[in-house]
């Protein structure tokens, strides 16, 4: 199946672009250049994902971002200016599903939409143990291994990688995971996530400086990247 | 001697000062008091066409005692019996206040020329360079495989250049207001140097980091401080011999973090070694190095608004940048948990 794709860009070269790339990589696309477009491609052609760009002649992006949150759950990139990073973390609380930061790759385009839809259509697995690369943990037995050797993880690192492999290619955001690791309150204690992270890292990456898994979005927060995860490949 | 030195630039007013005064002295009665005041005035001209307001007014100060002591009857008295000359003081700090204004809006306008021909000198090369390499592609015929990769791989590290310089800019605007708009947060270094070498995919594996793996969280503005990294690095590929080692060190030191960037190369001499964090310059012998001048004096100022100092200097068969940065705030010291 084709899936469609809706483009609410009003750069015309960048939206020329994209569509043309996406028609190559077999999407089918639809552009709008402002709000008042985008709300009428929306409900009548009703798009599997949905690309935004934040700052639209007509307003504000992120009203695009409720109003569609509130009815359905279509997965929504964000294509963002840098410096935005306060935006990018308010659409991402708001319901957006990933951004990416102009001038950004299509490679890296693809790959966030690939993972945002296959999260929106549910093919996530049940089972407890999960597996990425060489990395693979049992939530049960609380138990984490690198090729096939057992890591000596504390609780709280333990708690992050889960977390992490839970949401795979994911972009989580700091507050987010300050509050689902460590719990409410924590939001702001940013140095508990910096060493934790740091002491994760040393432990699960090759080279710590060059990241293979957790890796970081300036400003945003992290990502873990997967590539062969427990979830099928579309 | 050396101390002086900031301050060389009263020198030449200073002896204009005493010129004035000895002919002043010699000849007042066929010069004229209005005359007299009139030379007076060039010291403060000089001094404030340099834009210092400090300067200008002590300048006009030494202006203004020297008059009244010595010609403004009572002569070597500080009393005025006339009115009239205590207008005239007030009009010499007017002019110097105006004059130092006007060349403070020259000098500004300057830099701006300065800056814009820089940029887009900057832009262009790697924008040539895409634009180049595109029409190559655009023709098509008589491309060998690996002809076109090169091609492909040129067209992108120049966008990576051009998009490098246009990050510097938009940090160097934020950091004109330094202290206002740094957004200090806990950083990991090891993380900051990731994103770093992020940003070098071709270059990636010239570039030997060595981290203290018991470096402490440090409390300063991430974006910035990545770009000093980038730029950092940047420029020591740019300047290093072709497919040598770039090497980034980071330690911490007493109360202090130490970066330091090593590259081969020849040895800089001593004036460029202090000069190359200013502003827009750049080596004499690299002009069409395609590199642009903005980056070092970013680090500098990246640097200062962390309160840290940077330097060069030459050793080991190349050019080590270090910098020093104190730790200000310490994190809260972990809780230690068991495994």
């Amino acid at each position: 199946m084709k899936e469609l794709v809706l483009i609410i860009e009003d750069d015309k070269a960048l939206h020329k672009m994209l569509s043309f790339a996406l028609e190559q990589e077999g999407y089918k696309s639809l552009i709008a250049e402002d709000l008042k477009s985008a709300h009428r491609h929306f409900q009548v052609h009703k798009p599997d994902i949905i690309l935004l760009d934040l700052g639209l002649p007509d307003g504000d992006g992120k009203s695009f971002i409720k109003m569609v949150r509130h009815e359905v759950t279509t997965p929504i990139i964000i294509l963002s200016a840098r410096n935005d990073e306060k935006e990018i973390v308010t659409s991402l609380d708001m319901g957006a599903d990933d951004y990416v930061t102009k001038p950004f790759s299509m490679h890296e385009l693809f790959a966030r939409m690939r993972s945002a839809y296959r999260r929106a259509s549910g093919l996530n697995s049940s089972s407890p143990i999960l597996t990425c690369g060489s990395l693979s943990i049992d939530t049960q037995l609380h138990s984490a291994y690198k090729h096939t050797q057992l890591l000596k993880l504390t609780p709280t690192e333990f708690n992050l990688l889960k977390y992490c492999m839970l949401h795979p290619n994911q972009v989580l955001v700091h507050a987010r995971l300050l509050k689902e690791v460590w719990g409410v309150g924590y939001q702001q204690e940013m140095q508990y996530l910096r060493t934790f992270i740091n002491s994760l890292r040393k432990k699960i990456e090759d080279d710590p400086t060059r990241p293979h898994y957790i890796m970081t979005e300036m400003g945003i927060g992290y990502r873990f990247f997967c590539e062969n995860s427990s979830y099928p490949k579309e | 001697m050396i101390f002086l030195r900031p301050y060389r630039h009263y020198f030449l007013p200073f002896f204009i000062q005493v010129f004035i005064t000895l002919i002043g002295t010699r000849f007042t009665e066929s010069i004229g008091l209005i005359n007299i005041a009139i030379l007076h005035l060039i010291p403060v001209l000089v001094i404030a066409l340099r834009g210092d307001m400090v300067a200008t007014m002590i300048i006009t100060t030494i202006s203004v005692i020297l008059f009244d002591l010595l010609y403004i009857p009572p002569k070597y008295s500080f009393n005025v019996h006339n009115l009239i000359y205590a207008w005239s003081f007030i009009l010499f700090y007017v002019v110097g206040y105006i004059i130092t204004f006007q060349s403070r809006r020259l000098h500004s306008t300057a830099i701006k020329d300065v800056l814009l021909s820089t940029l887009s000198h900057d832009l262009k090369t790697p924008l040539s360079s895409i634009i180049g390499n595109i029409s190559l592609l655009h023709k098509r015929e008589k491309l060998n495989e690996s002809d076109h990769n090169r091609i492909v791989v040129q067209i992108k590290q120049s966008s990576q250049q051009m998009n490098r310089l246009i990050l510097n800019l938009l940090d160097s605007a934020r950091l004109q207001n330094t202290q206002t708009l740094l957004q200090p947060q806990w950083c990991d270094w090891e993380d900051l140097v990731g994103i770093a070498l992020q940003e070098f995919d071709q270059d990636h594996q010239l570039i030997a980091s060595s981290i203290d793996p018991e470096l402490p969280l440090f409390w300063g503005d991430t974006a910035l401080l990545v770009r000093l990294l980038v730029n950092l690095l940047d420029n020591g590929i740019k300047y290093s011999n072709d497919d040598t080692l770039i090497s980034l060190t980071i330690q911490s030191l007493n109360d202090s973090i130490q970066i330091s960037v090593f590259n081969q190369s020849p040895p800089i001499k001593k004036a460029d070694l202090k000069n190359m964090f200013e502003k827009f310059y750049r080596l004499e012998n690299t002009a069409d190095m395609g590199g642009s001048g903005i980056g070092l004096s970013i680090c500098k100022k990246i640097v200062t608004a962390h309160q840290g100092v940077i330097t060069a200097y030459n050793g080991n068969g190349g050019v080590f940048l270090e910098v020093i940065l104190p730790t200000i705030k310490h994190p809260d010291i972990r809780p230690k948990e068991l495994l």
